[in-house]
């Protein structure tokens, strides 16, 4: 796992968000197609491709991809 | 809730009755404040497109009285041969008394005919089958009819757009019978009680009744609007819900039932819409062929009347070329699901109805 290929998935999940667009340091819940649809295709991101089941208040919880990344590692080695 | 079987126990026949009037997401461009670039994801991704919503002074009870009326026209089972109607609600016409009652009356029922509702939403339909199935196995009842059907377009606020694109409504009326040949059946059911928040209306109950304050708006951080007598659905949770508890009950069911999972010839799950059934779908790793998800996007998430719907609207070619096995698998508010399996073979009637005002 690395936060290049958590990046490219995030970018995959998220409809209407080109590849190659986002960073470590963007705050996702700032883009345009950030919605109660987004946080569904994410969560379901997460569950599917790193079998971490994330609650919509832990989206709330982080603003950077880089901070999405560290809290969804956290849940993996735990 | 343990895993049971019966047997010798049919399903002879069923109807779904839809309302006329139709509604398109595309129409809605003001709910989403303009944003077609929302519909579009939403189309594309959950699937939400039409849904047919009843018209005011139409209920829940009048779709599901019009369903059994066209189920005991097509069928060679005559209405006073029923011993038992069960009717699967959480839109019943009064708080008392229930519908069962009142369409008994309309449909003039025997006396002698037992009668209740059950206040179960999208995991309903398989309840009121596993009822029937029980009440003919203990020998009390020949033959049962269960009604599955809600309104629930009509607790959506019309400014929530996490409820109010998804919900259409419909009635269904399903005829079980005693069966003189084998005919296997399994059953599971399960309840978690601690979710019972996540899809809820919180006033007009006895614990909170309807009041001045309980008819207030509230905007969320989202934008959506309801007030406390609305329908509220905490959709990530429900999805989370969803995609933890379906393909475990399902692999369950098989592996109690002794079948594998290629022995399934169809997976009916509520239609809740169609991101959560693919979801399901890849983690059993079931072909999606063998899933029908085409109802929620004609029709609208109808509750305790989406799996009839499905079978009525997507089976029935199948089943014109012999018995079907089937997987029914209802989940949602309680939170509550429930799996069956079983064969689906010459059906008196399965089909899907227009419900017509002056029936």
């Amino acid at each position: 796992m690395s936060l290049t290929q958590f990046i490219e998935d995030f970018e995959e999940a998220v409809e209407d968000v080109e590849a190659g667009t986002l960073n470590g340091a963007t705050n996702y819940r700032q883009l345009e197609p950030w919605d109660s649809l987004a946080v569904l295709t994410v969560i379901a991101m997460l569950d599917a491709d790193y079998g971490v089941r994330l609650k919509a208040d832990d989206l709330k919880s982080c603003e950077t991809l880089e901070a999405l990344y560290a809290l969804v590692q956290t849940k993996v080695s735990s | 809730m343990p895993k049971c079987s019966f047997n010798q126990v049919k399903i002879s026949g069923l109807v779904t009755c839809v309302p006329s009037t139709e509604k398109c997401i595309d129409d809605e461009v003001a709910l989403f404040g303009g944003n077609e670039k929302q519909i579009a994801r939403l189309k594309k991704t959950i699937g939400l497109d039409r849904r047919r919503v009843a018209d005011p002074g139409t209920t829940a009870a009048d779709l599901c009285g019009a369903a059994a009326q066209h189920l005991f026209q097509q069928s060679a089972v005559g209405i006073d041969q029923v011993d038992a109607l069960v009717c699967v609600t959480q839109t019943p016409d009064y708080s008392q008394p229930c519908n069962a009652a009142v369409l008994h009356g309309q449909l003039g029922l025997r006396k002698d005919c037992a009668a209740f509702d059950v206040n179960l939403g999208c995991s309903g339909y398989v309840y009121g089958l596993w009822l029937a199935h029980m009440m003919v196995s203990a020998g009390g009842c020949e033959r049962v009819v269960v009604l599955a059907g809600d309104t629930i377009s009509r607790l959506a606020h019309p400014k929530d757009r996490a409820v109010a694109p998804i919900f259409g409504d419909g009635g269904s009326a399903t005829l079980v019978e005693r069966s003189a040949a084998d005919l296997p059946a399994w059953f599971s059911l399960e309840t978690d009680g601690t979710g019972f928040d996540k899809l809820i209306v919180p006033a007009g109950g006895q614990r909170t009744p309807c009041s001045p304050e309980t008819a207030v708006e509230t905007e969320d951080e989202g934008g959506n609007c309801r007030t406390p007598e609305n329908l509220y659905m905490d959709g990530a949770e429900i999805f989370n819900f969803s995609i933890q508890v379906e393909p475990r009950a399902v692999q369950e069911l098989l592996e109690y039932a002794g079948i594998e999972i290629e022995a399934v010839d169809h997976f009916v799950f509520h239609q809740a819409n169609r991101y959560i059934l693919t979801n399901i779908a890849k983690r059993l790793k079931i072909d999606l062929a063998k899933v029908p998800m085409q109802t929620v996007e004609r029709y609208g998430n109808q509750s305790s009347a989406s799996i009839p719907c499905a079978i009525c609207g997507e089976l029935p070619d199948a089943l014109r070329a012999g018995s079907q096995r089937v997987l029914l698998s209802g989940f949602g508010v309680g939170l509550s699901w429930a799996s069956a399996l079983l064969d689906l073979a010459n059906l008196s009637v399965c089909e899907i109805i227009d419900f017509k005002a002056s029936e």
